[in-house]
């Protein structure tokens, strides 16, 4: 064919259909991050509370139930996971998911990513599965090992017959903090080109929230105000979840609407910041 | 005459790769066109005799001094980095002024450099708007603005015309020209040969992070034409195209491609070759539907003073 | 060039760092969240005071206890290291990142002077966001129309107010030389200061010591609980002892970042 005869020339290769496209961002993101040493190393390092319950379950069967720490309860796994909440969770957040939108607004990409036939949706979803993946490993994953070894070491039938429900406990637990993490370190993530930025804040929307509280609980006398903080947000609902007592006198209801009201506030703030182009008014 | 820049076995390297290798030259008064393909080491070898970065192996002086961490030398020196970045909330008046006062200038005689920065490089009517609002030749020019306010003896110019409209362009060669024969040393780098053939006829060639060849530009352009072009040409009818084609006198050789629709010739004067073709295809109606030089690039270029 | 003259020419080079850094400090987002947070801090005592005043609940707390509260648990454990981490971390880390740091790196200045205007411009700009949440809320707390109790306590407010002067030189100090060693320095500040203090503070024995918070703790006039429980494991270290030792890191601190400004290569990503 002639020079000018060459023109716009329709794509002749396999097309995806359109509710995968987002796992192409998603593939890339986890690629891309699996490559990075330091970040290996932090996933590794996440792995030794896993290591040291998996310890405590193994010495619970040579000791039963004379000590209460090595008790092996629905409480047991709910502990794991706060805990990794409060640490792993929160640096991993912070290290996979502060450059995640800022990064693309730093380099104009949200244009070239949107020119593609992907809608902000597949983009959000994309850039929320690298999260979430990254999340499930310190928390999910290891949450349902934990309950698997627990099963293995028992091998006592009355276990899994009292606490046949904690998987199910397990993963709704890692889902909120998976979501909620992600949910709000992404809203951060675009509202700037800094991933320093969104980084710091999330860290202080977590402990900030969580220091407000603490000291309205002691100007007011009461624990009633305790869904102000997110991680007491969290570990209401978990308590829940896990069939305890929960720590706080605020009803889990308002834990639960607090959760709501700040995934609700992320997603807006994603969907006013996430476009192709710069809206001046 | 002793040397402005003087480089000895320099070398740099990062982990595994080397950005310079064992590069020695010195630079005199005058313009100097530093030339190479992107990653050639250019930039690298800036950064070195900027003081930005420290030699692994070798030396690099000014003035006969060596310049990393030696900071009463950048009163001499004027640099402008490649990168588009800026304090983009200042002015480019606060900008030029606040960069002044780190050279110890008073007050008075800021304003007076800043002035005439801003005039050489026509940015008088936009020097009290933040730099943010800058188009990228304004941003390009308030660079160079800040390179030469405080009159250094040496100008290190990073792709200085990058971003440039053609208006901006023509200017910024001429003052560079200009600073040139104001007998400042003035390295200039790029990546396009006539951006450099337009300012100097001095030039240093590198690649790989070696220099390649050094001189008169028209010396090394004739090393260049003495070695003949290759061309490939696709069309609707390459043996009645090569019949034509054998009779001009510079083509010195000719051969076909196995699947019959494309020929690569051989021409010792390509420019001639390119001015020719379009009417013999023309006037006897072959459509051309590819034509690539594979030695159009600085690359064959290197490869054949390599060789 | 005789000594007075280079010193003018140094402190004005200084400054002039000092300046263009105040200004990129503070006109950005992150001066808005830490202005909210100060703005949260002082509604905390505003509603301690309409509580006192309209008497909410049964066992009303005192002045004294709230201003403490907020002192020890929000200011000191938070305000403070956040300010400093978000602003200290970002000296050199944003113009690397930015790609401005050239412009600082071929001026005639030594480099050293560079990390000293930096750091000044990140006291100025701390202390402007923490010193007033702090004078504000003692003030709300406190003023009434018999000033006897502001007055009475003004020696403590003075007090704190220095040492969380001291807190923002030292946490500022060390963050600085985070942001100019490390690539990810604010991850490696969220570990110290939230991860590191946060567990070393409760061991025993000297190990308390290699922590800031130690030192602040020791001579902070306020307790809460945490304190109350850190120091019933371990000492108090000294007033001498604690200032000279804050004062010591933080000069530690700034002339490790100095040097290391000096000598480290930054490259600038293309």
């Amino acid at each position: 064919m002639p020079i000018y005869d060459l023109g716009y020339r329709h794509w002749t290769g396999r097309w995806t259909s359109h509710p995968y496209r987002w796992w192409a961002i998603t593939r890339r993101g986890i690629g891309m991050l699996a490559k990075n040493k330091r970040f290996l190393i932090l996933m590794i390092l996440s792995g030794i509370p896993f290591l040291v319950r998996a310890v405590m379950i193994y010495a619970s069967t040579l000791v039963s139930d004379r000590v209460p720490m090595l008790r092996i309860d629905a409480g047991f796994f709910e502990d794991f996971l706060t805990q990794q909440m409060r640490f792993f969770a929160l640096i991993i957040a912070v290290y996979a998911g502060a450059g995640l939108i800022s990064n693309d607004l730093k380099a104009n990409a949200l244009q070239i990513y949107l020119s593609k036939p992907i809608t902000r949706r597949d983009y959000l979803i994309g850039k929320l599965g690298i999260l979430v993946f990254f999340l499930a490993l310190p928390t999910l994953v290891p949450g349902l090992l934990l309950f698997l070894l627990a099963i293995l070491f028992k091998a006592n039938i009355d276990f899994l017959r009292e606490f046949y429900w904690v998987p199910g406990s397990i993963l709704g637990y890692s889902a909120l903090i998976m979501f909620g993490f992600s949910l709000v370190m992404l809203a951060l993530s675009s509202l700037s080109k800094s991933s320093r930025f969104a980084g710091v804040n999330f860290i202080a929307v977590f402990f900030f929230s969580h220091i407000l509280c603490n000291i309205l609980s002691s100007i007011l006398r009461t624990s009633h105000v305790a869904w102000i903080s997110l991680p007491n947000n969290l570990t209401q609902v978990g308590d829940m979840l896990f069939g305890r007592q929960p720590k706080y006198l605020s009803p889990v209801w308002a834990s639960i609407v607090a959760l709501a009201v700040l995934a609700w506030g992320s997603l807006w703030i994603i969907h006013r910041r996430i476009r192709a182009v710069e809206v001046i008014s | 005459m002793s040397a402005v820049i003087e480089a000895k076995s320099l070398s740099k390297w990062y982990g595994q790769v080397i950005a310079v290798n064992k590069v020695s030259f010195a630079a005199h008064s005058g313009v100097i066109g530093l030339l190479g393909p992107n990653g050639a080491g250019k930039s690298t070898l800036m950064k070195l005799i900027t003081g930005q970065l420290r030699p692994s192996q070798g030396e690099i002086t000014m003035f006969g001094g060596r310049i990393w961490n030696n900071f009463p030398l950048f009163h001499r020196i004027g640099f402008c980095p490649e990168q588009d970045s800026f304090y983009e909330r200042m002015t480019g008046t606060e900008f030029l002024s606040a960069l002044l006062r780190m050279h110890g200038f008073s007050e008075d005689e800021i304003a007076r450099r800043s002035k005439l920065a801003l005039e050489t490089v026509k940015l008088v009517d936009a020097a009290d708007k933040k730099i943010g609002s800058y188009s990228k030749g304004m941003r390009q020019r308030i660079k160079m603005a800040q390179a030469t306010a405080h009159d250094p003896e040496v100008l290190i110019l990073d792709e200085p015309l990058a971003g440039m409209d053609p208006v901006a362009r023509w200017e910024t060669i001429r003052l560079v020209r200009g600073w040139g024969k104001a007998g400042k040393c003035v390295l200039v780098s790029s990546h396009i040969l006539h951006e450099i053939e337009a300012m100097t006829r001095n030039i240093i060639l590198v690649h790989n992070g070696q220099i390649l060849a050094e001189g008169d530009v028209h010396q090394i352009r004739d090393l260049i034409d003495k070695h003949p072009h290759n061309i490939y040409i696709r069309c609707s009818r390459p043996r009645q195209l090569a019949e034509l084609l054998v009779a001009f006198p510079d083509v010195i050789s000719m051969r076909f491609h196995p699947d019959g629709d494309a020929l690569t010739l051989e021409s010792k004067k390509p420019d001639e070759f390119y001015d020719r073709l379009p009417e013999v295809l023309l006037k006897n109606g072959i459509e051309l539907e590819e034509i690539t030089s594979p030695d159009d690039n600085l690359q064959a270029v290197f490869q054949y003073l390599v060789k | 060039m005789s000594v007075e003259s280079a010193l003018v020419r140094g402190w004005r080079s200084v400054n002039t760092i000092a300046s263009l850094t105040l200004d990129t400090l503070f006109w950005s987002k992150k001066t808005i969240f830490v202005a909210a947070i100060s703005a949260l801090i002082m509604l905390l005592s505003l509603l301690g005071r309409l509580i006192l005043t309209y008497r909410w609940i049964r066992s009303p707390f005192t002045p004294e206890q709230v201003f403490s509260s907020l002192m020890s648990t929000a200011v000191i454990h938070f305000l403070v290291v956040f300010v400093t981490l978000f602003y200290g971390t970002a000296l050199i880390s944003e113009e690397v990142e930015g790609k401005t740091l050239t412009y600082l790196l071929v001026r005639p200045i030594p480099k050293p002077t560079i990390m000293v205007g930096k750091f000044l411009a990140l006291i100025w700009i701390s202390t402007l966001l923490v010193i007033p949440t702090i004078f504000v809320s003692y003030a709300i707390l406190y003023v009434r129309t018999d000033m006897g109790p502001f007055l009475e306590d003004i020696g403590v407010l003075g007090k704190d107010i220095g040492i969380v002067f001291l807190a923002l030189v030292a946490y500022g100090s060390m963050f600085s030389l985070l942001g100019a060693w490390l690539r990810h320095s604010i991850l490696t500040g969220l570990v110290y200061a939230f991860g590191w203090e946060g567990i070393v503070s409760y061991l025993p024995g000297f190990t308390r010591k290699l922590t800031i918070t130690h030192y602040i703790q020791s001579i902070f006039p306020h307790e809460d609980a945490g304190t109350s429980i850190a120091m019933m494991i371990g000492e108090r270290s000294g007033l001498l002892e604690s200032i000279l030792t804050l004062i010591l890191l933080s000069a530690f601190f700034l002339a490790t970042a100095s040097l290391i400004l000096r000598e480290k290569e930054y490259v600038l990503d293309q």
